[in-house]
């Protein structure tokens, strides 16, 4: 996060907190007013503007990264075990 | 190039105003809609068939899931099948204790987390807490800078188009308490309570693991797309 262009962001301790504010801005985790917030934010501040579009291009690379297929026979393995199973406690 | 075009898009959950306060659970964008027939169900006279064939079609569809979640965990794909089988087992023996209704993947997700720190953890001797502790603030503020530094148009382009096993190992390479939370949010996109529900911890410390992991996510995200850029400069 810079310093040059963003006078929210004088410190590294205020440029921590916030990446940390666009954090949960992405994880929908903000009010309705600290939304407007953030984003009047970014559209007064190019760092914090292209610190946003980094973490949305990490969180979609992450994402895009981490989706894997299990093994075909993974499911009729399950099945067969849990097949085996009888459950006794009951309400 | 211009990352605010090709990016937004891809997210499947920017803040919206329907989200209210961490506290006030903001489950509704990212919680699995819940079967209208399982709402019905009377598990208590529901015969063993019955739910073992309830099991079946709403439990296994998140086999492909849990198996990615799973190889984050043990690295590799022997153990997390082991896993993935194992927790299932685990939950189907536990699912007459499972509410119709709510939200079953989150279930699933927690006891798979639970198997996996019970018994691979435990296999594997690693002391529990050492990770999180070792990561000190100076190494956050340095990645925070770092990065501010300059990851710019060329090396986010090669970030983009890193392969799939540099994102895999940079994930690979945070502590696990904060790889897991990354992965959850990331990923799953569970909300800060069903993270803190699965892993058995507070929100706060939701929060802080996932800020700490990001962090040193982004930091270790940008070297691989600085080496790769720098190793196909034509790319850029």
């Amino acid at each position: 996060m810079g310093t040059e262009n963003c006078r929210d962001c004088e410190s590294t301790a205020e440029a921590v907190e916030r990446l940390e504010r666009i954090y949960e801005y992405l994880d929908g985790a903000l009010s309705r007013d600290d939304i407007n917030d953030v984003q009047d934010h970014l559209s007064d501040c190019p760092e914090c503007a292209s610190d946003y579009d980094l973490e949305c291009l990490i969180r979609s690379v992450v994402k895009r990264s981490c989706t894997e297929q299990a093994p075909e026979t993974l499911k009729l393995t399950i099945i067969q075990r849990i097949s085996q199973i009888k459950v006794e406690a009951r309400h | 190039m211009v990352l605010t075009s090709m990016n937004v898009a891809v997210l499947d959950r920017p803040a919206k105003d329907q989200v209210v306060g961490v506290d006030s659970a903001v489950m509704s964008e990212h919680t699995a809609p819940a079967s209208t027939l399982s709402e019905e169900i009377d598990v208590a006279a529901e015969t063993e068939a019955a739910r073992r064939t309830r099991f079946e079609r709403e439990a296994l569809q998140y086999v492909d899931q849990l198996y990615s979640a799973a190889m984050r965990m043990t690295r590799n794909p022997q153990d997390a099948e082991d896993l993935v089988q194992e927790a299932y087992t685990k939950a189907y023996s536990a699912f007459h204790q499972y509410k119709p209704g709510t939200n079953l993947k989150a279930w699933l997700y927690r006891i798979l987390t639970n198997t996996y720190i019970n018994i691979y953890r435990k296999k594997q001797r690693q002391p529990q807490q050492a990770n999180t502790d070792t990561v000190e603030d100076w190494q956050m503020a340095q990645a925070a800078e770092h990065t501010s530094s300059g990851l710019r148009s060329a090396e986010a382009e090669a970030l983009d188009h890193l392969p799939d096993t540099d994102v895999k190992e940079a994930l690979q390479q945070i502590p696990e308490e904060f790889r897991l939370a990354v992965y959850f949010s990331d990923v799953e996109g569970f909300a800060y309570k069903e993270i803190a529900e699965i892993l058995n911890i507070p929100i706060g410390t939701v929060m802080s693991r996932l800020h700490r992991g990001r962090k040193l996510l982004r930091n270790l995200l940008s070297d691989y797309a600085r080496e790769r850029g720098f190793r196909r400069p034509e790319e850029t």
